[in-house]
This record gives C-alpha cells, structure tokens and sequence, in this order.
C-alpha cells in the first residue's frame, strides 16, 4: 500500500506530476484495497474517492502526454530541452 | 630533400634515387649549355605536378597494398605509407573521404585504394590521394566476423544468462543513434504514438564509416553515466555488410555488454544480425521495433485503467462475479503489454503489423472505453448505493456507526438517504444481532 499512502495527501496537481507508472500501481493497490472487503463503509468511500482522483489523474497524463527530447553532448552541457 | 639545394646543371649524381620520370626535357639543352635556363624549385615542381595531372591513368587509379605507419594529424586528414614487397608510395586520406570509408587504416591492413596521384608541389613529392578505401578482398569480413564472434562468445559476452528483463514502464531511456535521418525519426514517431510519457535522451553518434564505431562508444559511456535510465536503445537503419560493420567492432560489442540498464539493439533489417545484437540485452529486428518493445503501449493503458476504475466501483457495491470478470480481462490485459521476448526476436512483421491495427483503432477504442466507463460509474456510485435503500448513520461528531453499542439513548444522529437526511435522537438501543433483524 505504499504509493498508494505516499500519494493519498497529494492535491490534484502534484498527483498528475507524478510518474505515471506510480499512479497506475496506486490505482491497482486503491481497488484492491476496495475488494479486500475488510474494510467498512467509511474506508470504502474514501478508497473509492481517492481511486477517482487517481483514475482521473492517470488520463489527464495520457491525455496530455508528450515526448521528451533531451539530446547530450552539446558542448558537452547535457540538458538543453528540445521538443522534436 | 637534397636535390633541390643543389644546381641544376650540376647534373644528376650517383647517390641519387634512380629516375623512371624521362619526358620533362632537362633544362641543360644543348643549346643552352652556355647560358643555362635556371628553374626556380617552384617551377620545377610545378611542371612535375602538370605533367602527373596530364597523366590519364593516373588521375583514376585502383592500388592494392599493405598500410604501414598510419598517422592521424589533428587537421582530421590521414597519411600513410602503401607499400608491396618492392615499394612504397606516399597516401593522403582527406577527412572528408576518411568519414566515409569504411575501414580506418592499420598498420599492416591490406587495403584497396581509388584515387589519383599527384605531386605535392611545397614538398616535391607525389602522393596517391584517395577518394575511396576498402578492406583487400571483402570475402575476409565474413572470416573476420567469425573469428571475433567466437572469440568474444567465449569470454561469455553472449551468455543468455547475462540478459536482463526490460522493465514494463520505462521513465527515461537513452537513444544511440544519427540524429539525422529516418531512424531517429521512426523512433520518435513509434514513442509519441505508443507512450509519449517517456524521457528520451538522445546521445547522438555518428553509425557509419570508419569513425563510426568509436564514436558509437563513446556515445554509450556518455549514456552510462546519465543518472535514472532505465533502458537503452542503439539503433540504425538497414545497410550493406560494410555498412553495418561498426556493430561487429569488438570495441562497440564490449561496451554494449558493459551497459548499466537493460540495452536493446535493433541495427538493419530482420536478417542483419551483427555481434553487437548477441551481446545486448534484447535484439530488435529494426529500430522501430526496439521502440516498441522498449515500451508498453499506451492505448491499452487507457483500457487498463479505465478497467480499474469499473473493478473501484464494483468493490463499493459488492457485486463479486462482475469485479472477478474485470479481474480477469485486466490480467489478460497486463499479460499482453508485457514484451514477449521470444516472439519479439523472430516475428518482427507481426508485431509491426500489430502496431498499425493498435494505430488504426486506439482513438475510437479509448473514447468507447471512456464513455462506457462513466455510464458505470454513475450508476455504481456511492450515492446509486444509497438510492438502492442503504442508508448511512453518522453520529453527532461525523463517526459512521456501525455498532449499537458505539452509541447511546438520546444521542443525536444523522441518517443520510438518497435524498436527503434526518436528523434524530436514539430512543433505544438494541444490541440484537444483524441477520436476525434483518431475518
């Protein structure tokens, strides 16, 4: 249950900053913390709540993702970010 | 050299190098013995030069010799000497056609050159300039690939033991390859339609000609001292054997063996398999498919989570056998999106082909699965729960009761219903157990 504890206090906006790998396994530990079925209806509504913003989060990334180029060896600075 | 401080009319002396050149006619003609025409060095050396160039064969010559002492100036040119069991002659390499060719020359390789002689006036030699230089006999690089192959699969480069998994979801992943041209240009394209969430860092290089394979290292040590990678790509476009030779370079085998992360090899075309392929991690059969299976593919993403979502909402209502079918389609769903190794290395064309369909119906899948995914969620809601007759007690300070023994005659409670709530007082509590109340 860590990522998912680790991303529970997040607001909307940090939670889309996240790895998007993160936010798929926090969704995953999220609905299996859901089936489990040990726990009440309060736990239930917030697991289910924080799965919503998970969800919703995991779109927005693919929706907007786009690829990062970044190219080494410029006189030899790495980092100059270039979209290709 | 000596002769040129010396007079001309003073005549040839034995020590001399013996002469083959006979046309220029020496200034000492008899008619001039009196009054010798006097050449300045330069002028002799131009009308040695003029006469060479007026040379047919010599402007479009092949030589067939062996290299010795080549040297490597800091002006990017190459000179050296060709010489046979009898002679030598002096070889210019420019830079240009050096970036070209496809061997660098060794000591002691045998090597075909074409090109033209020339004299080279300031110094008063001639020298075989080349536009082109190849390997003596090309049937020695299948013999050469050979030899090498066995020799470094013996030092275990090639153990499968030594592969490692690709990871599932890379962050960021490393690109050797020509920034210019298509395969740089396939790679992107592949990345931005199947997972454009990725990180790329491009570590350019230069893939083809005699310099290729030292740089092709030198742009995998600049990638194994990035931080966080998680995968590596080396990749080029289809080619002839000298072509690809670069990939058979023991230099460029062993530092695709020493890579940090996982590294894939995707070079030519399916049938190209270069030493390089044997030592990466994983070979691709092109360098678009080595994109695809350095990836997972982000349209059965959207399906995977969308799935997580309706499993969110089923687990709330309690309805058991639909969550256990979710289940099962998103295990078949995750087992697809992982690499399958085996069939990645001998179905190339499947997989191209599959990555076309995924492109062709990705947009209108994802928006029928979005769709699909709100209808459920509206009617399996917490609040669709509620409107199925559930109703939630909270206590005065927010508790959700769920025990009578938690709460006492004349305490307040609030129940919330589909619509609305109440707000009451306990009139008595009853610690009866559930299923006989509800019996």
């Amino acid at each position: 249950m860590t990522h998912r504890a680790e991303l529970a206090d997040l607001d909307d906006d940090e939670l889309v900053a996240r790895p998007f790998d993160e936010l798929v396994v926090a969704l995953q530990e999220t609905v299996q913390g859901l089936e489990a079925g040990n726990v009440g209806l309060e736990e239930s509504i917030e697991l289910y709540r924080q799965g919503l913003r998970l969800h919703a989060a995991c779109e927005t990334r693919l929706r907007l993702a786009e690829l990062t180029i970044t190219e080494l060896g410029r006189r030899g600075v790495a980092g100059a970010e270039t979209e290709a | 050299m000596a002769a040129e401080q010396r007079s001309l009319w003073e005549g040839p002396t034995p020590e001399d190098e013996p002469s083959h050149e006979g046309p220029p006619e020496p200034p000492t003609a008899p008619a001039a013995r009196l009054t010798p025409r006097i050449l300045r060095v330069t002028d002799l050396n131009r009308r040695v030069r003029s006469l060479l160039d007026s040379d047919a064969v010599l402007a479009d010559v092949w030589v067939e010799g062996e290299v010795s002492q080549p040297s490597f100036p800091a002006s990017g040119h190459c000179f050296f000497v060709l010489k046979d069991a009898n002679s030598q002659v002096r070889v210019a390499l420019f830079r240009e056609e050096l970036a070209r060719a496809v061997v660098r020359p060794g000591h002691g390789m045998n090597v075909i050159i074409h090109g033209r002689v020339r004299a080279y006036e300031p110094q008063g030699v001639y020298q075989l300039y080349v536009d082109s230089i190849t390997p003596a006999g090309a049937g020695d690089l299948p013999a050469r690939y050979e030899a090498l192959r066995a020799e470094l699969s013996a030092a275990g480069l090639f153990a499968e033991g030594r592969k490692r998994p690709i990871p599932r979801w890379p962050r960021r992943i490393g690109v050797v390859t020509s920034p210019v041209g298509a395969v740089w240009r396939d790679i992107t394209n592949v990345l931005r339609r199947r997972y454009p969430l990725v990180h790329l860092v491009l570590s350019p290089s230069v893939v083809q000609g005699a310099t290729a394979a030292p740089a092709i290292v030198r742009a995998l040590r600049r990638l194994y001292v990035e931080r966080d990678l998680d995968v590596i790509i080396l990749a080029r476009g289809g080619g002839s054997l000298e072509d690809l030779w670069p990939f058979n370079d023991e230099q460029v085998v062993r530092a695709v063996a020493d890579a940090p992360v996982p590294i894939i090899v995707g070079v030519g075309h399916e049938s190209d398999v270069t030493l390089a392929d044997f030592a990466a991690d994983l070979r691709a059969p092109t360098p678009s498919a080595a994109a695809e299976l350095a990836t997972p593919d982000a349209s059965q993403l959207a399906t995977i989570i969308g799935r997580l979502r309706d499993r969110a909402s089923l687990a709330l209502t309690g309805r058991a056998d639909e969550r256990r079918r979710f289940v099962d389609a998103e295990q078949r769903a995750l087992a697809r999106l992982a690499p399958d190794l085996g069939a990645a290395r001998q179905r190339a064309a499947d997989l191209l082909d599959r990555g076309a369909r995924a492109l062709g119906d990705r947009v209108e899948r994802r928006r029928m699965l979005l769709a699909a995914t709100q209808d459920a969620l509206r009617t399996l809601s917490p609040a669709a729960t509620l409107e199925r007759g559930y109703a939630v007690a909270r206590a005065f300070d927010g508790r959700i009761l769920r025990d009578a023994a938690a709460i006492g005659s004349g305490d307040a409670l609030q129940v919330i219903l589909a619509r609305g709530s109440v707000e009451t007082r306990v009139e008595r509590v009853r610690p009866d157990r559930t299923d006989e109340l509800l019996a």
